[in-house]
Protein backbone atom coordinates (compact mmCIF):
# COMPACT_ATOMS: atom_id res chain seq x y z
CA UNK A 1 0.00 0.00 0.00
CA UNK A 2 1.70 3.15 -1.14
CA UNK A 3 -0.11 6.37 -0.50
CA UNK A 4 0.00 9.32 -2.84
CA UNK A 5 2.93 11.50 -1.85
CA UNK A 6 0.93 14.78 -1.48
CA UNK A 7 -1.75 13.04 0.58
CA UNK A 8 0.86 11.42 2.76
CA UNK A 9 2.63 14.75 3.28
CA UNK A 10 -0.66 16.36 4.28
CA UNK A 11 -1.44 13.46 6.62
CA UNK A 12 2.00 13.90 8.20
CA UNK A 13 1.37 17.62 8.66
CA UNK A 14 -1.97 16.93 10.36
CA UNK A 15 -0.41 14.30 12.60
CA UNK A 16 2.19 16.88 13.65
CA UNK A 17 -0.42 19.60 14.15
CA UNK A 18 -2.90 17.53 16.17
CA UNK A 19 -0.11 16.50 18.52
CA UNK A 20 0.28 20.07 19.84
CA UNK A 21 -1.60 20.41 23.16
CA UNK A 22 -3.22 23.64 22.01
CA UNK A 23 -4.30 22.38 18.58
CA UNK A 24 -7.67 24.00 17.85
CA UNK A 25 -8.33 23.64 14.12
CA UNK A 26 -10.53 20.54 14.40
CA UNK A 27 -12.93 21.95 11.82
CA UNK A 28 -10.09 22.44 9.34
CA UNK A 29 -8.95 18.90 10.03
CA UNK A 30 -12.49 17.56 9.55
CA UNK A 31 -12.80 19.45 6.28
CA UNK A 32 -9.57 17.92 5.01
CA UNK A 33 -10.77 14.43 5.99
CA UNK A 34 -14.11 14.98 4.27
CA UNK A 35 -12.46 16.06 1.02
CA UNK A 36 -11.33 12.53 0.17
CA UNK A 37 -11.81 9.19 1.92
CA UNK A 38 -8.15 8.41 1.18
CA UNK A 39 -7.22 11.17 3.62
CA UNK A 40 -8.48 9.34 6.71
CA UNK A 41 -6.73 6.15 5.58
CA UNK A 42 -3.45 8.01 5.05
CA UNK A 43 -3.75 9.71 8.45
CA UNK A 44 -4.45 6.35 10.13
CA UNK A 45 -1.39 4.84 8.48
CA UNK A 46 0.77 7.76 9.62
CA UNK A 47 -0.47 7.62 13.21
CA UNK A 48 0.01 3.86 13.30
CA UNK A 49 3.57 4.09 11.95
CA UNK A 50 4.42 6.82 14.47
CA UNK A 51 3.07 4.86 17.41
CA UNK A 52 4.92 1.74 16.33
CA UNK A 53 8.09 3.82 16.21
CA UNK A 54 7.24 5.28 19.63
CA UNK A 55 7.17 1.77 21.05
CA UNK A 56 10.66 1.18 19.63
CA UNK A 57 11.94 4.51 20.94
CA UNK A 58 10.42 3.97 24.38
CA UNK A 59 11.92 0.49 24.62
CA UNK A 60 15.38 1.79 23.83
CA UNK A 61 17.39 3.81 26.31
CA UNK A 62 18.25 7.32 25.33
CA UNK A 63 21.73 7.36 23.78
CA UNK A 64 22.96 10.21 25.93
CA UNK A 65 21.83 12.17 28.97
CA UNK A 66 19.19 14.85 28.51
CA UNK A 67 20.73 18.32 28.10
CA UNK A 68 18.75 19.59 31.09
CA UNK A 69 20.89 19.65 34.24
CA UNK A 70 19.82 17.13 36.84
CA UNK A 71 18.33 18.57 39.97
CA UNK A 72 19.13 15.77 42.32
CA UNK A 73 21.28 17.85 44.60
CA UNK A 74 19.04 20.42 46.32
CA UNK A 75 21.38 21.52 49.09
CA UNK A 76 24.38 21.79 46.79
CA UNK A 77 22.42 22.89 43.76
CA UNK A 78 25.25 25.11 42.59
CA UNK A 79 27.35 22.04 41.96
CA UNK A 80 25.24 21.03 39.01
CA UNK A 81 25.51 24.45 37.46
CA UNK A 82 29.12 25.28 38.02
CA UNK A 83 31.06 26.90 35.28
CA UNK A 84 29.74 30.43 35.15
CA UNK A 85 30.61 31.40 38.72
CA UNK A 86 33.22 29.99 41.07
CA UNK A 87 31.64 27.88 43.80
CA UNK A 88 33.04 29.89 46.69
CA UNK A 89 32.03 33.25 45.25
CA UNK A 90 28.61 31.94 44.41
CA UNK A 91 28.11 30.57 47.91
CA UNK A 92 28.91 33.93 49.46
CA UNK A 93 26.53 35.66 47.05
CA UNK A 94 23.71 33.38 48.09
CA UNK A 95 24.19 34.57 51.64
CA UNK A 96 24.59 38.21 50.72
CA UNK A 97 21.75 38.68 48.26
CA UNK A 98 18.07 38.35 48.86
CA UNK A 99 17.58 36.94 45.42
CA UNK A 100 19.97 35.76 42.80
CA UNK A 101 19.89 35.28 39.09
CA UNK A 102 22.18 33.30 36.83
CA UNK A 103 22.48 32.78 33.15
CA UNK A 104 23.00 29.08 32.76
CA UNK A 105 24.48 27.58 29.61
CA UNK A 106 21.85 26.87 26.99
CA UNK A 107 20.01 30.14 27.51
CA UNK A 108 18.31 29.18 30.76
CA UNK A 109 18.03 31.87 33.43
CA UNK A 110 17.70 30.92 37.07
CA UNK A 111 16.07 33.01 39.76
CA UNK A 112 16.28 32.12 43.39
CA UNK A 113 14.89 33.93 46.42
CA UNK A 114 15.86 33.46 50.05
CA UNK A 115 13.13 32.72 52.60
CA UNK A 116 11.12 35.77 53.57
CA UNK A 117 11.95 37.68 50.37
CA UNK A 118 10.04 37.96 47.13
CA UNK A 119 10.89 39.34 43.73
CA UNK A 120 9.14 40.28 40.53
CA UNK A 121 10.50 38.98 37.24
CA UNK A 122 9.40 40.89 34.16
CA UNK A 123 9.37 38.83 30.99
CA UNK A 124 10.10 40.27 27.56
CA UNK A 125 6.50 39.93 26.37
CA UNK A 126 5.03 41.94 29.26
CA UNK A 127 4.18 38.91 31.38
CA UNK A 128 5.31 38.92 34.99
CA UNK A 129 6.24 36.30 37.52
CA UNK A 130 6.16 37.14 41.21
CA UNK A 131 8.41 34.72 43.01
CA UNK A 132 7.70 33.95 46.66
CA UNK A 133 10.28 33.46 49.40
CA UNK A 134 12.59 30.43 49.34
CA UNK A 135 11.69 29.68 45.75
CA UNK A 136 13.60 28.77 42.59
CA UNK A 137 12.42 29.40 39.05
CA UNK A 138 14.22 28.63 35.80
CA UNK A 139 13.26 30.57 32.69
CA UNK A 140 13.80 28.11 29.89
CA UNK A 141 12.89 30.42 27.08
CA UNK A 142 10.58 33.31 26.29
CA UNK A 143 7.47 31.26 26.94
CA UNK A 144 8.69 28.41 29.10
CA UNK A 145 9.62 28.22 32.76
CA UNK A 146 10.20 25.61 35.40
CA UNK A 147 9.34 26.03 39.08
CA UNK A 148 11.88 23.97 41.00
CA UNK A 149 10.43 24.70 44.41
CA UNK A 150 8.45 27.25 46.36
CA UNK A 151 5.69 29.46 45.03
CA UNK A 152 5.10 31.89 42.18
CA UNK A 153 2.22 33.93 40.81
CA UNK A 154 2.15 34.10 37.02
CA UNK A 155 0.45 36.94 35.16
CA UNK A 156 0.79 35.78 31.59
CA UNK A 157 0.09 37.71 28.43
CA UNK A 158 -1.82 35.17 26.40
CA UNK A 159 -0.79 34.20 22.90
CA UNK A 160 -2.92 31.50 21.31
CA UNK A 161 -0.15 30.56 18.89
CA UNK A 162 2.53 30.47 21.54
CA UNK A 163 1.18 29.38 24.92
CA UNK A 164 3.20 29.83 28.07
CA UNK A 165 4.25 26.47 29.48
CA UNK A 166 5.28 25.96 33.08
CA UNK A 167 6.81 22.75 34.37
CA UNK A 168 6.51 22.08 38.11
CA UNK A 169 7.22 18.83 39.90
CA UNK A 170 7.30 17.00 36.58
CA UNK A 171 3.84 18.33 35.68
CA UNK A 172 3.17 20.52 32.67
CA UNK A 173 0.84 23.51 32.93
CA UNK A 174 -0.22 25.43 29.84
CA UNK A 175 -1.83 28.84 30.15
CA UNK A 176 -4.88 30.02 28.28
CA UNK A 177 -4.83 33.75 29.14
CA UNK A 178 -4.01 33.67 32.71
CA UNK A 179 -3.23 34.77 36.23
CA UNK A 180 -2.34 31.68 38.20
CA UNK A 181 -0.45 30.69 41.31
CA UNK A 182 1.72 27.59 41.64
CA UNK A 183 3.21 26.17 44.78
CA UNK A 184 5.58 23.20 44.82
CA UNK A 185 6.60 21.69 48.16
CA UNK A 186 8.26 18.32 47.81
CA UNK A 187 5.87 16.24 45.73
CA UNK A 188 2.85 18.38 46.59
CA UNK A 189 1.86 20.62 43.72
CA UNK A 190 -0.87 23.20 44.12
CA UNK A 191 -2.19 25.23 41.17
CA UNK A 192 -4.86 27.92 41.58
CA UNK A 193 -6.30 30.10 38.81
CA UNK A 194 -7.46 33.70 39.30
CA UNK A 195 -8.07 34.70 35.67
CA UNK A 196 -8.20 32.92 32.33
CA UNK A 197 -7.49 29.20 32.43
CA UNK A 198 -4.68 26.71 32.84
CA UNK A 199 -4.45 23.23 31.37
CA UNK A 200 -2.65 20.82 33.68
CA UNK A 201 -0.91 17.88 32.00
CA UNK A 202 -2.19 18.70 28.50
CA UNK A 203 -0.91 15.43 27.01
CA UNK A 204 -2.48 13.21 29.63
CA UNK A 205 -5.32 14.05 31.95
CA UNK A 206 -5.74 17.54 30.44
CA UNK A 207 -7.34 19.04 33.51
CA UNK A 208 -8.70 22.47 32.71
CA UNK A 209 -8.76 24.95 35.57
CA UNK A 210 -10.97 28.00 35.25
CA UNK A 211 -10.97 31.03 37.56
CA UNK A 212 -11.75 30.01 41.12
CA UNK A 213 -10.55 26.47 40.51
CA UNK A 214 -7.63 24.75 42.02
CA UNK A 215 -5.87 21.41 41.52
CA UNK A 216 -3.74 19.84 44.22
CA UNK A 217 -1.48 16.90 43.49
CA UNK A 218 -0.80 14.79 46.56
CA UNK A 219 0.40 11.22 46.50
CA UNK A 220 0.59 11.37 42.71
CA UNK A 221 -3.11 12.16 42.20
CA UNK A 222 -4.86 15.42 41.50
CA UNK A 223 -7.90 16.51 43.42
CA UNK A 224 -9.92 19.53 42.34
CA UNK A 225 -11.05 22.19 44.79
CA UNK A 226 -12.55 25.64 44.74
CA UNK A 227 -10.56 28.70 45.65
CA UNK A 228 -11.54 32.31 46.13
CA UNK A 229 -10.15 34.02 42.99
CA UNK A 230 -9.43 37.10 45.08
CA UNK A 231 -7.29 35.03 47.42
CA UNK A 232 -5.07 33.62 44.64
CA UNK A 233 -1.61 35.10 45.08
CA UNK A 234 -2.53 36.69 48.40
CA UNK A 235 0.89 35.65 49.74
CA UNK A 236 2.18 38.74 47.89
CA UNK A 237 0.12 40.83 50.27
CA UNK A 238 1.64 39.06 53.26
CA UNK A 239 -1.05 36.48 53.83
CA UNK A 240 -0.85 32.72 53.42
CA UNK A 241 -3.64 30.17 53.50
CA UNK A 242 -3.66 26.49 54.32
CA UNK A 243 -6.19 23.90 53.29
CA UNK A 244 -5.87 20.76 55.35
CA UNK A 245 -2.09 21.17 55.59
CA UNK A 246 -0.07 19.23 58.16
CA UNK A 247 1.85 21.13 60.86
CA UNK A 248 5.10 20.07 59.15
CA UNK A 249 3.90 21.56 55.85
CA UNK A 250 2.71 24.72 57.59
CA UNK A 251 6.12 25.09 59.28
CA UNK A 252 7.88 24.80 55.90
CA UNK A 253 5.54 27.37 54.34
CA UNK A 254 5.99 29.80 57.23
CA UNK A 255 9.77 29.48 56.94
CA UNK A 256 9.61 30.23 53.24
CA UNK A 257 7.32 33.19 53.69
CA UNK A 258 8.89 34.85 56.74
CA UNK A 259 12.56 33.88 56.64
CA UNK A 260 12.24 32.80 60.27
CA UNK A 261 12.88 29.11 60.77
CA UNK A 262 9.85 27.05 61.84
CA UNK A 263 9.90 23.30 62.26
CA UNK A 264 7.39 20.62 63.16
CA UNK A 265 7.61 16.85 63.26
CA UNK A 266 3.83 16.54 63.22
CA UNK A 267 2.56 15.30 59.86
CA UNK A 268 -0.75 14.03 61.26
CA UNK A 269 -2.43 17.16 62.60
CA UNK A 270 -4.00 19.07 59.73
CA UNK A 271 -5.29 22.61 59.78
CA UNK A 272 -7.03 25.04 57.47
CA UNK A 273 -6.94 28.79 57.73
CA UNK A 274 -5.30 32.02 56.71
CA UNK A 275 -2.56 33.92 58.52
CA UNK A 276 -1.15 37.45 58.12
CA UNK A 277 2.62 37.18 57.97
CA UNK A 278 3.30 40.54 59.66
CA UNK A 279 1.88 39.28 62.94
CA UNK A 280 3.99 36.12 62.75
CA UNK A 281 7.15 38.04 61.86
CA UNK A 282 6.65 40.42 64.74
CA UNK A 283 5.92 37.65 67.21
CA UNK A 284 6.13 33.96 66.22
CA UNK A 285 4.27 33.07 69.40
CA UNK A 286 1.24 34.80 67.92
CA UNK A 287 0.74 31.52 66.01
CA UNK A 288 -0.47 29.89 69.21
CA UNK A 289 -3.84 31.63 69.31
CA UNK A 290 -4.00 31.93 65.50
CA UNK A 291 -3.62 28.24 64.78
CA UNK A 292 -4.45 26.78 68.16
CA UNK A 293 -1.04 25.14 68.44
CA UNK A 294 1.87 25.18 70.85
CA UNK A 295 4.99 27.19 69.92
CA UNK A 296 8.32 26.60 71.59
CA UNK A 297 11.73 28.05 70.94
CA UNK A 298 14.28 25.73 69.37
CA UNK A 299 18.01 26.23 68.76
CA UNK A 300 17.65 28.13 65.55
CA UNK A 301 13.97 28.97 65.34
CA UNK A 302 10.56 27.86 66.53
CA UNK A 303 8.90 24.50 66.91
CA UNK A 304 5.21 23.98 66.22
CA UNK A 305 3.33 21.17 67.94
CA UNK A 306 -0.31 20.22 68.37
CA UNK A 307 -1.84 21.39 71.60
CA UNK B 1 -32.02 11.40 28.21
CA UNK B 2 -32.35 14.70 29.99
CA UNK B 3 -28.99 16.40 30.43
CA UNK B 4 -28.09 16.11 34.06
CA UNK B 5 -24.38 16.88 34.18
CA UNK B 6 -22.30 19.63 32.55
CA UNK B 7 -20.40 16.89 30.70
CA UNK B 8 -23.61 15.50 29.19
CA UNK B 9 -24.72 19.00 28.24
CA UNK B 10 -21.38 19.71 26.58
CA UNK B 11 -21.48 16.36 24.79
CA UNK B 12 -24.97 17.02 23.46
CA UNK B 13 -23.97 20.52 22.39
CA UNK B 14 -21.02 19.13 20.41
CA UNK B 15 -22.75 15.95 19.27
CA UNK B 16 -23.23 16.92 15.61
CA UNK B 17 -19.67 18.14 15.27
CA UNK B 18 -18.29 14.99 16.83
CA UNK B 19 -20.47 12.84 14.61
CA UNK B 20 -19.34 14.68 11.52
CA UNK B 21 -15.73 14.29 12.60
CA UNK B 22 -16.05 10.56 13.30
CA UNK B 23 -17.77 10.01 9.97
CA UNK B 24 -14.98 11.83 8.09
CA UNK B 25 -12.30 10.24 10.24
CA UNK B 26 -13.12 6.87 8.69
CA UNK B 27 -16.14 5.92 10.77
CA UNK B 28 -18.58 6.30 7.87
CA UNK B 29 -21.80 4.39 8.53
CA UNK B 30 -20.53 3.24 11.92
CA UNK B 31 -20.19 6.84 13.14
CA UNK B 32 -23.27 6.64 15.40
CA UNK B 33 -21.93 3.54 17.14
CA UNK B 34 -18.53 5.14 17.45
CA UNK B 35 -20.11 8.22 18.97
CA UNK B 36 -21.68 5.97 21.60
CA UNK B 37 -18.28 4.44 22.30
CA UNK B 38 -16.80 7.93 22.54
CA UNK B 39 -19.45 8.91 25.07
CA UNK B 40 -18.55 5.92 27.24
CA UNK B 41 -14.92 7.02 27.17
CA UNK B 42 -15.80 10.62 28.00
CA UNK B 43 -18.10 9.56 30.83
CA UNK B 44 -15.27 7.48 32.28
CA UNK B 45 -12.79 10.39 32.14
CA UNK B 46 -11.29 11.07 35.56
CA UNK B 47 -12.00 14.81 35.33
CA UNK B 48 -15.42 15.53 33.80
CA UNK B 49 -14.74 19.27 33.86
CA UNK B 50 -11.70 18.79 31.63
CA UNK B 51 -13.51 16.29 29.40
CA UNK B 52 -16.30 18.72 28.56
CA UNK B 53 -14.14 20.99 26.37
CA UNK B 54 -14.56 20.61 22.60
CA UNK B 55 -10.79 20.18 22.12
CA UNK B 56 -10.73 17.32 24.61
CA UNK B 57 -13.70 15.62 22.96
CA UNK B 58 -12.26 15.97 19.46
CA UNK B 59 -8.94 14.62 20.64
CA UNK B 60 -10.71 11.71 22.31
CA UNK B 61 -12.59 11.04 19.05
CA UNK B 62 -9.30 11.05 17.12
CA UNK B 63 -7.80 8.72 19.74
CA UNK B 64 -10.76 6.38 19.45
CA UNK B 65 -10.17 6.05 15.71
CA UNK B 66 -6.41 5.58 16.15
CA UNK B 67 -7.09 2.78 18.66
CA UNK B 68 -9.67 1.25 16.35
CA UNK B 69 -7.28 1.20 13.42
CA UNK B 70 -4.60 -0.36 15.62
CA UNK B 71 -6.83 -3.13 16.93
CA UNK B 72 -8.21 -3.91 13.46
CA UNK B 73 -4.73 -4.04 12.05
CA UNK B 74 -3.41 -6.22 14.78
CA UNK B 75 -6.39 -8.53 14.46
CA UNK B 76 -5.63 -8.83 10.74
CA UNK B 77 -1.97 -9.54 11.40
CA UNK B 78 -2.91 -12.12 14.04
CA UNK B 79 -5.37 -13.82 11.74
CA UNK B 80 -2.77 -13.89 9.01
CA UNK B 81 -0.08 -15.29 11.30
CA UNK B 82 -2.55 -17.84 12.62
CA UNK B 83 -3.69 -18.91 9.20
CA UNK B 84 -0.11 -19.31 8.04
CA UNK B 85 0.95 -21.24 11.10
CA UNK B 86 -2.15 -23.39 11.50
CA UNK B 87 -3.89 -23.89 8.18
CA UNK B 88 -7.35 -25.26 8.56
CA UNK B 89 -7.63 -24.61 12.29
CA UNK B 90 -10.55 -22.77 13.83
CA UNK B 91 -9.86 -19.27 15.07
CA UNK B 92 -10.89 -17.74 18.36
CA UNK B 93 -7.70 -18.60 20.19
CA UNK B 94 -5.09 -15.90 20.61
CA UNK B 95 -1.83 -17.12 19.12
CA UNK B 96 1.29 -16.96 21.22
CA UNK B 97 3.97 -14.69 19.79
CA UNK B 98 5.95 -17.26 17.86
CA UNK B 99 9.48 -17.03 16.49
CA UNK B 100 8.25 -15.34 13.31
CA UNK B 101 6.66 -12.52 15.23
CA UNK B 102 9.75 -12.05 17.39
CA UNK B 103 11.84 -11.83 14.27
CA UNK B 104 9.48 -9.33 12.71
CA UNK B 105 9.63 -7.20 15.87
CA UNK B 106 13.42 -7.28 15.85
CA UNK B 107 13.51 -6.30 12.20
CA UNK B 108 11.16 -3.42 12.95
CA UNK B 109 13.41 -2.23 15.76
CA UNK B 110 16.44 -2.45 13.49
CA UNK B 111 14.66 -0.49 10.74
CA UNK B 112 13.64 2.32 13.08
CA UNK B 113 17.10 2.46 14.60
CA UNK B 114 18.73 2.62 11.20
CA UNK B 115 16.36 5.32 10.03
CA UNK B 116 17.07 7.44 13.09
CA UNK B 117 20.82 6.94 12.74
CA UNK B 118 20.57 8.19 9.15
CA UNK B 119 18.73 11.29 10.27
CA UNK B 120 21.52 12.25 12.67
CA UNK B 121 21.71 12.62 16.43
CA UNK B 122 19.88 15.95 16.69
CA UNK B 123 16.85 14.83 14.71
CA UNK B 124 16.73 11.57 16.67
CA UNK B 125 17.02 13.41 19.99
CA UNK B 126 14.32 15.92 19.02
CA UNK B 127 11.99 13.15 17.91
CA UNK B 128 12.49 11.38 21.22
CA UNK B 129 11.84 14.53 23.25
CA UNK B 130 8.67 15.18 21.28
CA UNK B 131 7.21 11.70 21.03
CA UNK B 132 8.36 10.04 24.23
CA UNK B 133 8.83 12.90 26.68
CA UNK B 134 5.88 14.87 25.28
CA UNK B 135 7.58 18.24 24.92
CA UNK B 136 6.06 20.77 22.56
CA UNK B 137 7.98 22.00 19.55
CA UNK B 138 8.52 25.30 21.30
CA UNK B 139 9.94 23.68 24.41
CA UNK B 140 12.27 21.63 22.27
CA UNK B 141 13.44 24.75 20.43
CA UNK B 142 14.27 26.36 23.78
CA UNK B 143 16.00 23.25 25.06
CA UNK B 144 18.14 22.63 22.00
CA UNK B 145 18.76 26.30 21.35
CA UNK B 146 17.48 26.07 17.78
CA UNK B 147 14.68 27.92 16.01
CA UNK B 148 11.12 26.67 15.99
CA UNK B 149 11.26 26.15 12.25
CA UNK B 150 14.32 23.92 12.69
CA UNK B 151 12.44 21.76 15.18
CA UNK B 152 9.47 21.61 12.85
CA UNK B 153 11.54 20.60 9.85
CA UNK B 154 13.50 18.04 11.89
CA UNK B 155 10.25 16.49 13.10
CA UNK B 156 8.78 16.51 9.62
CA UNK B 157 11.85 14.68 8.27
CA UNK B 158 11.72 12.17 11.12
CA UNK B 159 7.98 11.56 10.65
CA UNK B 160 8.38 11.16 6.90
CA UNK B 161 11.25 8.70 7.38
CA UNK B 162 9.29 6.62 9.89
CA UNK B 163 6.27 6.42 7.63
CA UNK B 164 8.50 5.60 4.64
CA UNK B 165 10.25 2.70 6.38
CA UNK B 166 6.87 1.21 7.31
CA UNK B 167 5.89 1.20 3.69
CA UNK B 168 9.26 -0.19 2.61
CA UNK B 169 8.98 -2.88 5.25
CA UNK B 170 5.76 -4.26 3.86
Amino acid sequence: MTTDQPIRDAALAWAMATRAPDFADWDGFAAWLEADSAHAAAYDAVQYALEEADAVLAAFPEPEAAPEPANDNPSGWLAGRRGWLGGAIAASLVVALTSVMWFAPGGETLYRTTPGKTRVIALADGSTVELGGGSTLALEGERAARLEGGQALFTIRHDEANPFVLTAGGERLVDAGTVFDVRLAGETLDVAVAEGAVIVDPKGQAIRLDPGERAVREGGRFRLADVDSEAVGEWRRGRISFDGASLAEIAAELTRATGTRFTSADTATRLSGSIAMDAVRADPEALEPLLGVRITRSDDGWMIAAR
Amino acid sequence: MAPTTPLEEAYLAHRERLLRFLRARGGGEAAEDLLQELWLRLAAAPYPAAASGLGYMMRAADRLMIDRYRSERQATLRDKAWAEAQPGMVDGIAPAPGPERDLAARQEVARVERALAELGPRVAAILRRHRIDGLTQREIAAEFGVSLSTVESDLRRAYARIVAIREEGK
